[in-house]
């Protein structure tokens, strides 16, 4: 067994887990953070996006040991009891996601992004979208809702990024 | 996943040691950033399936790069994200940020380092073409010692390498030779994200401004051989001839000669062979044009 300790959303984790395990079957299976989804399972369709060290990474690919001491944002990470975040809130303002399974990686891609460069053009949104793949919405609404929601002012990184 | 031991190596040392160690008596892989070794572990029939994975992400004297006298060090855990970022190579290697642009998608780049995208060694490895163009070595580390080759050489076949069982690729390294030379790179893929190359090709040339010649020109062609490939007829044509739209043409139809392409279901054999003239026709062209920026 490898034993892990990480901080998730902000809170310090740790698990002890089989080699082989994925930081995405940790997430999910260990600490029930369902939010980040299996697809695919190896690197295409993104949807297990989350952020490692503020970078987006698909967690499918990493294993849980590698992420031992560092730091994990999800999408339950996002939004509080109060409110959504800016890039939740205006992907829902602009219909951007129909079933839904794709979103929670979809926009921790944004949030990377936005994270990086607060001001992205189209090109740019769809490059740091390229990892992410939708099969019923299409992705111009998401590009919508990313410019929408760099122009809300918190959206942007604040000192403690979460 | 088949369960497997999990060591993490504290340093290259380390790592070299535990292959020592491991490798007689069992089935190690290096772990490095693990996007290619993750998608085959799942999927790999588990005769083939490690008893052992060393992981060596936090061997953090692999993640520098330094230009010296011998020329620009890359080390082999260099993401491709912090290659597409690195100021020094956006200013002489332009071309290497354009291959790592087209490698994955940002996740895959954030994670996937140079070394393990090289080690990998599929014949249409994207990091390969402007590094082989530029003449690039690597360094290999093992408990003899270490050693260095010509990039070229260390690609032996598809997914195979020169690396023997105890060794760690450490380090890319640009001689100075190549430091600063006009490189381009070109990939041709089916959609514009997340595609393997049809074709990729990297050339390079250093220009003779008084008799507007080529001078160490370089044409690097992948995914049309079971390796990346000097395109040599064209180079040698090339060497030392007048820098014209009809020299540059006439290298990619030799270029052709010089590939084995296949026929699979991203495309036949023949239109790779078409790819293969316009595109290094394409590159030289480029290369020239970022030559002539440079001079004025």
């Amino acid at each position: 067994m490898t034993k892990v300790t990480l901080t998730v959303n902000g809170e310090a984790r740790s698990a002890s887990v089989p080699p082989e395990m994925t930081l995405l079957r940790l997430l999910r299976e260990e600490f029930n953070l369902t939010g980040s989804k299996l697809g695919c399972d190896v690197g295409d369709c993104g949807a297990c996006t989350v952020l490692v060290d503020g970078k987006a990474v698909n967690s499918c690919l990493m294993l849980a040991g590698q992420a031992d001491g560092r730091d994990v944002v999800t999408i339950e990470g996002l939004a509080t009891m109060e409110r959504l975040h800016p890039i939740q809130k205006a992907f829902e303002e602009k219909g951007s996601l129909q079933c839904g399974f794709c979103g929670p990686g979809v926009i921790m891609s944004a949030k990377a992004l936005l994270d990086e460069n607060p001001d992205p053009s189209e090109e740019e949104i769809r490059d740091a979208l390229a990892g992410n793949l939708c099969r019923c919405t299409g992705y111009t609404k998401m590009i919508e809702a990313i410019q929408a929601a760099a122009r809300v002012e918190d959206a942007r990184p604040t000192a403690k990024s979460a | 996943m088949k369960a497997f031991d999990f060591v993490a190596a504290r340093d290259a040392r380390h790592a070299v040691a535990l292959l020592a160690e491991r490798t007689p008596t069992a089935k190690v892989k290096v772990l490095a950033g693990g996007t290619d070794l993750l998608a085959d572990l799942k999927f790999a029939p588990t005769a083939h399936a490690p008893d052992v994975v060393i992981d060596i992400s936090r061997a953090t004297e692999l993640k520098h790069i330094s230009m010296t006298d011998e020329g620009l060090r890359i080390g082999a855990l260099v993401t491709h994200t912090e290659i597409m970022a690195s100021p020094i190579i956006r200013e002489l290697f332009p071309a290497l940020v354009d291959a790592a642009h087209t490698i994955g998608a940002v996740q895959t780049r954030n994670l996937g380092t140079l070394g393990g995208n090289l080690v990998t060694a599929v014949p249409s490895v994207d990091s390969g073409p402007t590094l082989v163009a530029l003449d690039a070595r690597v360094t290999l580390l093992g408990s003899g010692g270490q050693r260095q080759m010509p990039l070229a050489e260390f690609f032996v076949g598809p997914r195979k390498t020169a690396l023997k069982a105890d060794e760690l690729l450490t380090e890319i390294l640009i001689p100075k030779e190549s430091v600063g030379k006009p490189t381009h790179f070109l990939k041709f893929g089916l959609r514009k994200g997340q595609a393997l190359a049809l074709v990729n090709v990297a050339a390079s040339t250093w220009v003779d401004w008084d008799k507007q010649t080529f001078v160490a020109p370089r044409v690097a062609l992948g995914a049309v051989a079971p390796k990346v490939i000097h395109a040599t007829s064209a180079e040698t044509f090339l060497e030392g001839r007048a820098i014209t739209p009809d020299a540059m043409a006439e290298a990619g139809r030799l270029a052709v000669g010089d590939a084995k392409p296949i026929s699979d279901f991203r495309a036949s054999a023949d239109y790779r062979r078409d790819l293969i003239a316009v595109l290094t026709r394409r590159a030289l062209e480029a290369a020239f044009e970022l030559a002539r920026r440079r001079k004025s």
